[in-house]
């Protein structure tokens, strides 16, 4: 009867088949822990195929669709953000390029007849994306396992439980043995769980169980066999088997990822093909206990037209990618009409600035920077990944923990922990971490008394009372300033005398003058100093986040950027560096000084650091700053009032600022802030480019001159680096928008984090949950981020930016797949030209501009909404 | 065995009227957010009035149990117009206002934006409501009837999101439950009056302790009376539904653990005068309350999100209190109620924080696990501590500490502070060993210290458990420490790793329950297809809500 016991056929796994596997893992993007919740395109391993394409495989594997419902579309054309000129645009596009310009026009205009149908007949809904079924979703179709509960939820709930116990480090006191490996634990438990329901009996599962092999790759050869997946199918049925339980592929990719990155000490992990061997294993295992006929035999053979699908779906999604191609361009028309006006206004003199100030890149900045521009005009502001360039881990002073404080797709190469020397010379540092070290000791014995089985009864019992107070206390207001929990553990006036630095920056002033001098060279920074500038690292205050990582500083590994700008300030007003700087060309005048400083983003308030160590000939100049920074502040709360619903305080200043302190420690908002909701546009280009005209806080910024660079290389360590990190974020906002069942986390309302920073669950179980939450997304109205594709503008030589693409296959893919728009601004001239299907393409006559609908995202009617409630 | 029963005395109807008063106050705020919707041309309710009347009435909430507290604690006592006025009452009113005024404003912003606002403050209300009522109440059957009530207003709330089949799920398994535990209390009226001839407990109490001889049917209803208590307390195997309803949201949790799973306790207490005199119940309570406690913290180490493992602690909490109801450490009981409930609503509503704390846990440096030695050397000091502070509070009051119940739960305290003062503490430098013993030290002082004060509040003698009783009770949580122990000596071991799926699949009870229970009573379907997370679309801004424009705030 048992014909197909798996393991009988081969235990050899072939060439092909690891291919297969290796596919259909590296279509798998990683996710980053909570602590570390930086942005992720989860579409990473697709780039190398087009976008429509992509969802069209996305459709058909996993049932994911790569934008929104078409009634979304139909509302934004109801309402007038989306016109017929825009179709017609998005249409022309479509068409290019073309022989015979007659039957171009003729075809486009067909093509825009059949969007205007659609966007106007409510009953046209989009084209169903359905994955190809599993197995489980087979016996679903017959019959689930218990009332209420399907075998894809079932399976997903028990591999997901048994990742996340294996997984786990911080939460269970009591844990599995995981000597055995993910698949193998795997094994061992699924055998001893007397909660499944087979059809034939628990005995019978004990039996298919011990006959799978004890290797992952091999069960994964062992469990296609079974199944009977042809060779030529097996990479489609992988990945839809794969992306069913996505959340912990993300992880386990992510584990890969660190590892090949060489931050770990094993040089590669296979984690994400043991979870693949017990996925597949379910898969068999439930076909194997199937009940007669509740599996087709033609359903192996769908994974061989896997790809017909796909193909097929994508063909019917056309007028979708249309739809948003439409979009893209009404947005585009606004920017690029905005930085037409701008370029008029002509560029700053040489004379010396007053005050230098260097923002990170992020979108909140914009706000912030204009805000600073218009509050105080001796300021001149810059834009550059808020890392600063520095390739660096932080470890806090005596803690065991290290974490990289630069993007994910670097690795860190520098530790930096803080030092400090008491005034008669004695090093302060290695006693405050021997302070702390047993500080800490201390606090983890009051969790161990609180938290093991035996105690907390008792613990409850004598100082459960005690929570009365902390329940009143958090329920009241506070506007109390961030405190960091890097500092738990520290005397209170520990933290003054601390400060961040790069190890070597004393002993070997050489290396740290070659650092600073490329970092200087990167950002741009190498003439013409101002006596005082400031590096301005950001950071997000929020309280009882789960996601709080996510609004910090991206570039900064998810962290604030604190410890950048000061290691950077220290860096460089040190005369030893500055000397070896100024052999290497870039000359830092004596009486220039760097300030280290951390916006708030949640606040907008700007905290400055080592203000002691400011030259007493600056204190003026340091005091007009704070002033200025101050009314910068007051006016960026004021703009982002209305969006966080405080509307009604933006005419009184100090209540606003009250407000928004309070929320920032309020134990219950689920907004804190919007974060980098509502991205769409990455600008390379001089401040003068950008300065004057209001980007909505939309945009990244990032300064770039190329008559600094010839040769190109800061601009191919900007089209590699930075442009990937904001198609990162614009993309996870974009999927964790389209589908936040696969790409985000859900509802905040629901959401339980696993093994103390892993993830989170929404709910009881279920899959672990990666992206953004609803909350991060929508308002409970209205989307308050547009999923747009990012729209990228480089002011430079058409001939530059297609050097480096050239070079580089990975842009040359996000640009010519279209996972991004990009553009050139001519320097000269100030025209931009779009790059599409692979020439330059003039944008401008044709295009209709509309400059008259405002940019922000929110329609009219939400802020009357907001006021009145 | 002679019993002390208070009050005794009347209540003067204004006293009465202050006794309900919060019950009414939050019924009649309940009623008035339910309005709008019926009547959309009277007075038009937003979402953000009914927020400022939700804040009103829990705020007079506790205006209203506060000062009823204090009259109690000026000595006015009794019971009249069908409510009391007591300690065990006034306490727990003030208790529900607090943790429910936490609770209205923290859902206020965490729920904005949310469907259906208006429909989840019109249950918490509702709920509270109840709550408030089952506590004010001398009448058994208004009391049974306001039970039910809290579970039906709190069904709401657990099914806020009706679109998640685990939601719906969880929820039925609770309405099974709740129905039986019904069941149980409908029982235990009906023979309670048969027996005692009155549904006014005051009276009630008075009849039993002077009659010399009950009848049968007493001590049946006192049974059912501890079946109900312990069904409602979610003890196993009837404690799957208080695991899986974290399908609801954050607040409902929070209140669920802080203010209603823990009546079952209230309910006893109330009824300790009868509950003392039926040894069978007091056998159910604790041998079920010990298995429950012991069982489900061990559970709880081996969960791996942090919701799920705070509904298992509340599990095993319930336990531990439904045990000192039945060794008749009454005001012991009522310390842990209040206490549990203050730690673990703030424990749920401050779930989101514990990335930061997973944080500053990565910063310790992991240590050396402890042995065998170092756990004998902690107990030997944490007895010693527990000695140290019982013979203070003996010295300071002669008749402090003197029962075997007592003695039994010191025992556990003392073990309790191993994991403060075992021998891996000796390895601490400086100041930080003597500051450990002071404040294992204070522990234990503190627990003594908050038993006198509970027993002369409550004035509810603790009375001599059977003593097969208090052996059980001693054994069980000698054999929990030592498992706990060899867990962390040797997590490796053959033992300790054959235990570990049994208890890491909660000993599969709950399936076993499910199978048997929804082949009975099988769960409705969701009520709308499991497209459930995708965003809501199109964004118009028109909500399902009876907003009238024009009405500003």
């Amino acid at each position: 009867m048992n014909l197909s016991a798996p393991s009988m056929l081969s235990d050899v796994v072939s060439e092909t088949l690891v291919r297969h596997i290796n596919t259909a893992c590296a279509r798998i993007a990683p996710t980053w822990p909570l602590d570390q919740f930086i942005a992720v395109n989860p579409y990473w391993g697709w780039l190398n195929q087009p976008i429509e394409a992509v969802g069209g495989a996305l459709g058909s594997l996993a049932g994911s669709r790569l934008m929104l419902p078409r009634s979304w579309f139909q509302a934004e054309w109801a309402a007038g953000r989306l016109t017929h000129a825009h179709l017609c645009a998005a249409a022309e596009h479509a068409g290019l390029p073309h022989e015979d310009e007659g039957e171009g026009a003729a075809q486009a205009d067909a093509l825009v007849r059949e969007l205007v149908v659609v966007l106007e007949d409510v009953r046209v809904a989009e084209p169903e994306s359905k994955r190809l079924p599993l197995v489980t979703d087979l016996r679903d179709a017959v019959a689930p396992p218990r009332p209420g509960l399907s075998w894809a939820e079932l399976v997903t709930h028990q591999v997901s439980q048994h990742c996340a116990a294996y997984f786990d480090e911080q939460q269970a006191a009591w844990g599995m043995d995981p000597e055995a490996g993910l698949y193998g634990t795997w094994r061992q438990q699924l055998v001893l769980d007397h909660g499944l329901p087979w059809q034939k009996g628990r005995a019978d599962l004990v039996a298919q169980v011990s006959e799978l092999p004890t290797d992952a790759r091999a069960s994964i050869a062992s469990s296609l066999a079974g199944l009977r997946v042809d060779p030529q199918g097996q990479q489609a049925y992988l990945s839809a088997v794969l992306l069913s339980i996505g959340g912990w592929a993300a992880w386990c990719a992510y584990l890969r990822w660190q590892a090949r990155l060489g931050t770990t000490e094993a040089a590669d992990d296979d984690h994400i093909e043991q979870l693949l061997a017990i996925r597949l294993a379910w898969e068999w295992l439930l076909y194997h206990d199937a009940p007669m006929d509740s599996v087709p035999g033609t359903w192996a053979a769908q994974w061989l037209l896997a790809d017909h699908a796909a193909a097929a779906l994508a063909s019917t999604q056309r007028i979708d990618w249309l739809l948003q191609h439409a979009l893209e361009i009404a947005e585009q028309q606004r920017v690029i009409a905005r930085l037409m006006q701008s370029a008029a206004q002509g560029r700053d003199g040489n004379a010396r600035p007053a005050v230098q100030a260097l923002f990170c890149i992020d979108v909140r900045s914009e706000v912030f920077r204009r805000a600073l521009e218009a509050a105080d005009a001796g300021v001149r502001t810059r834009g550059f990944a808020g890392f600063f360039g520095l390739p660096i881990a932080y470890q806090p002073l005596g803690g065991a923990l290290t974490r990289p404080q630069l993007p994910g797709l670097l690795a860190p190469a520098l530790k930096v922990t803080e030092t400090a020397m008491a005034s008669d010379g004695i090093p302060l540092a290695s006693a405050l971490a021997i302070r702390r070290q047993g500080t800490l000791q201390w606090r983890e014995r009051w969790a161990a008394f609180k938290s093991a089985p035996s105690s907390g009864f008792s613990f409850v019992e004598s100082l459960g009372l005690l929570y009365g107070g902390k329940l009143l206390g958090s329920s009241l207001a506070s506007d109390a300033a961030p405190r960091r929990w890097e500092d738990t553990g520290l005397p209170p006036r520990a933290a003054v005398v601390l400060r961040p630095t790069l190890p070597g920056a004393d002993s070997d002033a050489q290396a740290a003058g070659a650092l600073a001098h490329g970092i200087l060279r990167a950002i741009g920074l190498v003439d013409n100093f101002a006596p005082l500038v400031l590096l301005a690292g950001h950071g997000s205050q929020s309280a009882n986040n789960p996601h709080a990582a996510g609004l910090e500083c991206g570039a900064c590994g998810g962290q604030s950027g604190e410890v950048n700008a000061r290691v950077l300030a220290d860096l460089l007003n040190r005369p030893p560096v500055r000397a070896e700087v100024a052999a290497l060309g870039i000359d830092i005048p004596a009486d220039t000084h760097f300030l280290p400083a951390l916006h708030n983003t949640t606040t907008d308030d700007v905290l400055l650091f080592d203000v002691d160590a400011v030259p007493a000939n600056l204190a003026q100049a340091l005091q007009a700053l704070t002033l200025s920074l101050a009314a910068a502040g007051a006016a960026a709360r004021a703009e982002r009032a209305t969006n966080l619903g405080l509307g009604a305080l933006v005419s009184n200043a100090a209540a606003l600022h009250q407000a928004v302190r309070e929320r920032a420690n309020d134990w219950s908002q689920v907004r804190p802030e919007w974060g980098l909701a509502g991205n769409a546009s990455f600008i390379v280009a001089p401040r003068a480019r950008t300065k004057n005209i209001d980007l909505a806080g939309r945009s990244f910024l990032h300064d770039y001159d190329h008559r600094l660079d010839p040769a190109n290389t800061v601009l191919t360590l900007i089209m590699t680096a930075p442009m990937v990190v904001t198609n990162w974020i614009n993309l996870q906002y974009h999927a964790s928008t389209v589908d936040n069942r696969r790409y985000g986390s859900g509802n905040k309302l629901l959401h339980n984090v696993v093994g103390g920073h892993i993830g989170v669950f929404e709910g009881n179980g279920g899959d672990l949950r990666i992206g953004l939450p609803l909350q991060s997304l929508h308002d409970g109205e209205c989307l308050r981020h547009t999923p747009l594709r990012l729209s990228v503008y480089i002011e430079a030589p058409h001939a530059a930016i297609e050097s480096v693409m050239v070079g580089h296959a990975g842009v040359r893919d996000l640009v010519n797949n279209r996972w991004l728009h990009l553009f050139c601004i001519d320097p000269k001239s100030g025209l931009v030209s779009h790059y599409w299907r692979g020439a330059w393409r003039e944008w401008g006559q044709s295009s209709p501009s509309s400059v008259e609908l405002p940019i922000a995202v929110a329609p009219a009617s939400l802020h009357s909404e907001v006021l009145s409630r | 065995m002679s019993f002390l029963v208070s009050p005794v005395s009347t209540l003067p109807l204004w006293h009465a009227a202050l006794v309900l008063a919060p019950a009414l106050v939050l019924g009649l705020a309940a009623a008035l957010v339910g309005r709008g919707r019926a009547l959309p041309l009277s007075v038009a309710v937003s979402v953000n009035a009914a927020w400022r009347t939700a804040r009103g009435a829990a705020t007079a909430g506790v205006a209203l149990a506060l000062a009823a507290l204090v009259l109690v604690a000026l000595g006015q006592q009794g019971a009249g117009f069908g409510q009391r006025a007591d300690p065990l009452g006034a306490t727990v009113m003030l208790l529900v206002a607090f943790v429910g005024w936490v609770i209205v404003r923290y859902s206020q912003r965490y729920l904005q934006g949310e469907r259906q606002e208006l429909h989840y403050v019109r249950w918490l209300l509702a709920t509270l409501a109840t709550v408030f009522l089952v506590v004010a109440t001398n009448n058994v059957l208004v009391l049974a009837l306001a039970w039910m009530g809290t579970s039906l207003a709190l069904h709401h709330l657990l099914v806020f999101f009706k679109e998640r089949p685990a939601a719906v799920m969880a929820a039925h398994k609770k309405f099974i439950v709740a129905r039986l535990a019904d069941l149980c209390m409908a029982g235990a009226v009906l023979l309670l009056y048969l027996a005692f001839g009155t549904l006014s407990m005051d009276a009630m109490f008075r009849v039993a302790t002077a009659l010399p001889q009950w009848p049968m049917s007493a001590h049946a209803a006192v049974l059912l009376l501890a079946l109900a208590a312990l069904l409602k307390c979610a003890q196993l195997p009837f404690h799957g539904w208080l695991i899986q309803v974290m399908e609801a949201p954050t607040p409902v949790s929070a209140l669920l653990h802080a203010g209603i799973v823990n009546l079952g306790g209230f309910v006893l207490i109330r009824f300790a005068p009868l509950v003392s005199q039926v040894p069978s119940a007091q056998v159910l309570l604790v041998v079920v309350g010990t298995t429950t406690a012991v069982l489900a913290s061990l559970v709880m180490t081996t969960r791996i999100s942090v919701k799920v493992m705070l509904a298992w602690s509340t599990c095993a909490q319930m336990g531990f209190m439904l045990m000192q109801c039945g060794l008749g450490a009454w005001e012991m009981a009522l310390l842990h109620l209040l206490a549990h409930s203050l730690y673990k609503a703030h424990a749920f509503l401050s779930a989101g924080g514990v990335v930061q704390r997973s944080m500053v846990a990565q910063m310790t440096a992991v240590q050396q696990p402890g042995s065998w030695g170092t756990t004998l050397l902690g107990m030997v000091a944490g007895t010693g501590m527990v000695l140290a502070a019982g013979g203070a509070w003996s010295a300071l009051l002669p008749a402090a500490v003197a029962s075997p119940a007592l003695w039994v739960l010191a025992g556990i305290v003392a073990l309790a502070l191993v994991p403060l003062v075992n021998g891996r503490a000796l390895a601490l430098g400086g100041w930080r060993l003597p500051a450990l013993a002071a404040g294992a030290f204070a522990v234990a002082f503190a627990y003594f210290g908050l038993h006198v004060l509970f027993s002369a509040w409550l004035r509810v003698p603790m009375q001599a458990p059977i003593t097969a009783l208090w052996v059980l009770v001693a054994l069980a949580f000698v054999g929990l420490f030592a498992l706990q122990t060899q867990i962390v000596v040797a997590p490796r071991s053959p033992v300790i790793q054959t235990l570990y799926p049994w208890f890491y699949g909660g000993l599969f009870l709950d399936e076993k329950f499910n199978g048997i229970a929804f082949r009975l009573w099988p769960p409705g379907q969701p009520t709308a297809p499991p497209v459930v997370h995708a965003i809501p679309v199109p964004v118009s801004s028109t909500r399902n809500l009876p907003i009238v424009s024009g009405v500003s705030a």
